[in-house]
């Protein structure tokens, strides 16, 4: 070998020592798990015992689900201002008016957010965008949020009727923050039921933690939902990801997993929120549950329609039945199909004219035989002719049966 | 800025060193000497202290008060806190003006000695190519660090000059106090300097490529410009975390509650990846190529 010859050795070399560094790592850290075989149920039980209530952890968000990316930050107007106002529950109100924006923007693109837990009580949920962040601070009573964009607070103080369960997810709604691989997997576990089959995937490592994988599949093929993977660290129980696999797509059409976990308390420092100088500060009120005096959009109080046995706040079974007590022509949901399948149908003249008549909606949807449908990989939308609204994550052939049995 | 009416002093130098073998340390003191009394890259320095300078006169003179979630990032809260001023001026310096300096400092190493005709007296003492070439790169980071750090000191004088200072509040919400917001507007600088030092790895290289230093000077800022619109295309994502610019803005991650220091540990990483793989480049060609002016 010559001296130039040599002289340009190194330049062959490293890419190659780069390119081995890139593989090996990663194929490490997903090398194979094995750990002692438990039955599906036994991980149920593995999950459902788990006692992890101190975390602090990194989540990653991300979805494929066909919608298109919309800029951060971009001030486009509300798309749909009441869209949670339809249940009777109560719902605060929209602080302003790009929160749908936003709240779609994380249905978009992956998104990262750090996590720390203490308790049933004490919460903060931090956002990482880039050059900003979203937080999200529960300590107690006391809700907080904060956005750095705007340099903005919203102060909520919980009633203290509220049980643990209830304030978070109104956290959760109102801060329109990325769900925990935690949260996301009760809510699937809880569905769980006849229509769907429970069975063990492959062992695997999360966050650096080695975990059971299960897998739950939908029995119908009435549905987008090809299956929904969660994964639980097989030492704690706690639920590390969650990846909802839509039909006829190959990547996730949406997947919450910790990137790193620490069980144990974080500092109690990060509970303790105080508005920064200079932040604009808002007091947000929370609007009281539903009691027998509410008033209801016919007239009649709630109390009316349940005469004797209306005492207090509602129950989510009480709300229902009365739902299906309220007169005809009241605006209410009503949902078909009890599981995978299901589809919420909204009557005619819910969904303001204006809305429908946008060329930005002509736009996202597209005609189909009955309406218009829109459309991504784990929810479809009919909006029929006569005004009524269908959606669920389901096929449209289902939203249209839906709708002609009508 | 002239290239030919800057006189590269090389008397500089000779006087202070060895005529036989100098050493690499005197080797490098000359070449910083060099570097940092060249009139252009005064020029160069002057003109990114001017950079916080004008961001706060244009604020202290706009009359309206800027509203936040306009304009970039941080610059409304510049007229609240004067430390702001550092972040956004090194926000707003790192696309362009910074790497537009390095460029200019980075392809002159070679090429411009090559050009005056230098290159072949600098290789004629016994000192090795490859010592030349880490003494040039040596000189780049130096130029990389002074540059980071004239618009972080120029911002914080002037942003304690012209606007009030008090507890900085952070991306997260949490305040700190001045001290912490001073340590921690030191690891943005640091942050800032690393992300800069693949880039002058680049240049380095290219400079080893021509005898026209305005070439490689031109190359080297047209790869940080198609390297930014490159990591700015959502097509590409599979290419993003290889691209050099790719963690250049999470140095925001420095001022959340609490502290993040995982961007700045894969930035440092890729930018160690950009100098050994430029470098080895840089050697390669340096080493093996017929030195003729």
């Amino acid at each position: 070998m010559n001296r130039k010859t040599v002289r340009w050795l190194p330049v062959a070399v490293v890419p190659v020592v780069i390119a081995a560094g890139v593989l090996i790592i990663p194929s490490q850290a997903g090398a194979a798990v094995t750990l002692p075989d438990k039955s599906a149920q036994q991980v149920l039980e593995l999950i459902q015992n788990s006692t992890v209530r101190q975390l602090s952890g990194e989540v990653t968000q991300t979805s494929a689900l066909g919608l298109p990316a919309l800029p951060t930050g971009a001030g486009a107007p509300a798309l749909a201002p009441g869209a949670s106002t339809s249940d009777l529950g109560a719902s605060v109100a929209a602080p302003d008016s790009t929160d749908a924006t936003q709240a779609l923007e994380l249905l978009t693109g992956s998104h990262t957010a750090r996590v720390y837990l203490d308790g049933d009580t004490k919460s903060r949920v931090q956002i990482m965008d880039q050059l900003a962040e979203r937080d999200a601070v529960r300590n107690g009573s006391d809700v907080w949020f904060y956005d750095s964009k705007k340099n903005a607070v919203t102060h909520l103080t919980l009633p203290a009727g509220f049980s643990a369960a209830e304030a978070q997810a109104k956290a959760a709604a109102e801060a329109k923050v990325v769900m925990t691989p935690t949260e996301l997997a009760k809510k699937f576990l809880a569905k769980i039921d006849p229509s769907t089959t429970v069975s063990v995937g492959q062992d695997t490592r999360v966050a650096g933690r080695t975990a059971y994988t299960l897998v739950l599949t939908p029995r119908t093929t009435d549905t987008l939902v090809g299956s929904v993977a969660i994964t639980t660290d097989s030492e704690t129980g706690l639920p590390l990801s969650v990846s909802v696999e839509a039909r006829g797509q190959k990547d996730p059409a949406f997947s919450v997993a910790f990137t790193t976990v620490t069980i144990g308390a974080p500092d109690a420092a990060l509970f303790r929120f105080t508005p920064p100088a200079g932040a604009t500060v808002k007091e947000q009120a929370l609007p009281a549950l539903p009691d027998a005096a509410t008033v209801l959009p016919n007239g009649t109080t709630l109390g009316d329609l349940n005469p004797g046995t209306m005492t207090g706040k509602l129950t989510p079974e009480q709300l229902n039945e009365l739902k299906a007590k309220l007169p005809a022509g009241t605006p209410v949901p009503v949902v078909t199909g009890t599981s995978w399948d299901a589809v919420v149908s909204l009557p005619a003249g819910t969904v303001p004219a204006e809305l429908t008549g946008n060329k930005l909606f002509t736009a996202a949807t597209s005609a189909v035989e009955g309406g218009r449908l829109a459309s991504s990989a784990l929810l479809n939308v009919l909006f029929t002719t006569d005004g009524r609204v269908f959606a669920g994550a389901v096929p449209l052939e289902r939203l249209q049966a839906v709708a002609a049995t009508k | 800025m002239s290239l030919n009416s800057v006189s590269t002093a090389r008397s500089v130098p000779e006087t202070d060193t060895g005529p036989a073998s100098p050493s690499g340390g005197s080797l490098l003191r000359s070449e910083l000497i060099v570097l940092f009394r060249r009139g252009r890259t005064l020029a160069m320095l002057g003109a990114l202290a001017a950079i916080p300078i004008m961001i706060a006169l244009a604020i202290k003179l706009s009359p309206a008060k800027l509203s936040a979630a306009k304009g970039p990032p941080f610059l409304d809260q510049v007229s609240n806190n004067g430390l702001f001023l550092v972040v956004t001026a090194l926000l707003i310096s790192l696309p362009l003006f910074l790497p537009l300096t390095i460029g200019v400092v980075a392809g002159d190493t070679i090429a411009g000695e090559a050009s005056l005709g230098t290159l072949r007296y600098l290789l004629i003492a016994p000192a090795g190519r490859i010592r030349l070439l880490l003494v040039k790169y040596a000189g780049v980071a130096a130029f990389c660090f002074v540059g980071t750090a004239v618009v972080a000191i120029t911002g914080t004088l002037v942003g304690l000059a012209f606007f009030p200072v008090g507890r900085v509040t952070l991306l997260s919400g949490d305040t700190v106090g001045i001290g912490e917001a001073i340590g921690r507007l030191s690891l943005v600088s640091s942050f800032v300097f690393v992300s800069l030092l693949g880039l002058s790895a680049i240049g380095l290289f290219i400079s080893t490529l021509t005898v026209v230093p305005v070439g490689a000077m031109a190359a080297t800022v047209v790869m940080s410009v198609v390297v930014q619109i490159l990591d700015a295309l959502p097509q590409l994502g599979w290419l993003h975390p290889w691209l050099f610019s790719h963690y250049w803005i999470d140095f925001a991650d420095l001022l959340r509650q609490p502290i993040s220091f995982a961007s700045f540990g894969e930035n440092a990483l890729l930018q160690l990846g950009y100098i050994v793989v430029f470098g080895a480049l840089a050697i390669g060609r340096f080493a093996s190529k017929d030195v003729l002016s």
